[in-house]
């Protein structure tokens, strides 16, 4: 009788495979390290595996070893794509996680649901175009701004954000979008102190690159940080700090230009 | 004394930080009912601020206090809806970020920068402390009110997607 390969149990290079693309994905849509780490765990645990985890900003380190056999093993080390914050795969991997550690789903249902997961469309740029610059002009309205500045800062943060998403699309540096962008804003914004519109112009300046704040990466940061991931949440926290950076130098190179300083 | 002109202002306050939180929200892709509940944890967070600092209460403080309370309603709501707190922590605590603060604290760096007039240079300075240090504490105030929960409840934060 010869032996039959058994279709249910998978081997440990495509368990490795799987929990490192899964692994990715979280890191890449915005997950911090202790819910990546607790996540995928419990898949291998559910595939019958011990798993351990580093995380870095560029790649995911995973080590996977077999628990009735500890002489299986198998190291792995995988590029993250760059960030693109998604918290709908966030949300629904961590269910998936759930559901696999409960229900104890197969290998190939792990997998289908995982692409299944990750094939889900984005909101429409558009969309987001249009929302993002009524937020930032309520935003000028909360800091107690006038209507034009609001009607200047909605007309800012249109042609900024489209700006940044054009640029992004084209892949061009981060860095060198965000001041950009930044720049752009500001010199729509600081209209209204060039022409004396309303009595809140410098409102409408400040008020007019927020869009850029990367609450995402901050947030986590911190909470890296507090539980323990100190390497991962620094680097995040630098990453997040750069951009604030940018960001302050693109609309005051604008202001400079504008010559608003000296008010 | 609560007088209708409060309550209106409130209310006020609250509609403009709800439209901030969901065109923020929308930007990180979460699930529509996600960003209904940032929209609402974000008007009751900015109009409870209104309130606290129109009866005193200092901007840093006020703020701790809020983001904390956000930090505990977040957890209450991913349990409610099965999703991750974090998802609607971070915009809904957006409308408190200290914008105008921080664009007070650059400008008054490169005035002092620019300027060679000492008197006008030491007013520049007490500026800069000024609105730099509230940027920071505000700052971290929403930072640290927001994690607290976690921090307390760790095993509940992290088993909210959990339906069975």
């Amino acid at each position: 009788m010869t032996p039959q390969p058994d279709t249910h149990l998978p081997s440990i290079e495509q368990t490795a495979d799987l929990l490192s693309d899964i692994a990715c994905e979280l890191m890449s849509s915005g997950a911090h390290t202790m819910r990546i780490l607790q996540n995928v765990s419990r898949m291998a645990e559910n595939f019958g595996y011990h798993l351990d985890l580093s995380v870095f900003q560029l790649s995911v380190i995973i080590t996977i070893t077999d628990k009735d056999d500890s002489a299986k093993r198998l190291t792995l080390n995988k590029k993250t794509k760059p960030l693109l914050i998604n918290y709908t795969f966030v949300s629904d991997l961590s269910t998936l996680s759930w559901d696999a550690y409960d229900k104890h789903l197969g290998y190939e249902e792990v997998k289908r649901r995982f692409h299944e997961v990750i094939s889900q469309k984005r909101t429409s740029r558009w969309v987001i175009l249009i929302l993002v610059s009524l937020a930032n002009a309520s935003f000028c309205g909360l800091f107690k701004g006038d209507i034009y500045a609001i009607e200047l800062v909605f007309l800012a943060t249109l042609v900024g954000f489209f700006v940044r998403q054009e640029m992004l699309i084209h892949h061009v540096n981060l860095l060198v979008t965000y001041t950009t962008s930044a720049f752009v804003a500001g010199m729509i914004a600081g209209m209204g102190y060039v022409f004396h519109w309303g009595h809140t112009p410098e409102i409408a300046l400040a008020s007019c690159v927020l869009y850029h704040t990367p609450g995402v990466p901050l947030i986590n940061s911190v909470l890296d940080i507090i539980e323990g991931h100190v390497l991962t949440g620094i680097a995040r926290l630098v990453n997040a700090s750069s951009l604030i950076v940018c960001t302050a130098i693109g609309l005051f190179t604008a202001l400079l230009i504008l010559g608003l300083d000296k008010l | 004394m609560i007088t209708i002109e409060l309550i209106q202002l409130m209310l006020l306050d609250g509609v403009m930080a709800a439209i901030t939180a969901i065109g923020f929200a929308i930007s990180s892709n979460p699930s529509r009912k996600a960003i209904l509940v940032s929209a609402l944890l974000a008007a009751f967070g900015h109009g409870l601020r209104y309130v606290l600092m129109q009866y005193g209460m200092e901007i840093s403080i006020s703020t701790f206090v809020v983001a904390s309370l956000i930090g505990l309603l977040s957890i209450l709501f991913a349990r409610i809806i099965h999703c991750p707190a974090e998802v609607f922590s971070f915009p809904s605590l957006l409308p408190m970020i200290p914008g105008l603060f921080a664009y007070r604290t650059i400008l008054s760096l490169i005035k002092f920068m620019q300027n060679t007039d000492v008197v006008k240079n030491q007013g520049f300075i007490m500026d800069f402390f000024h609105n730099g240090m509230t940027t920071l504490f505000v700052l971290l105030a929403l930072v640290i009110g927001v994690t607290l929960p976690v921090l307390l409840f760790p095993k509940t934060s992290f088993s909210v997607t959990r339906r069975y």
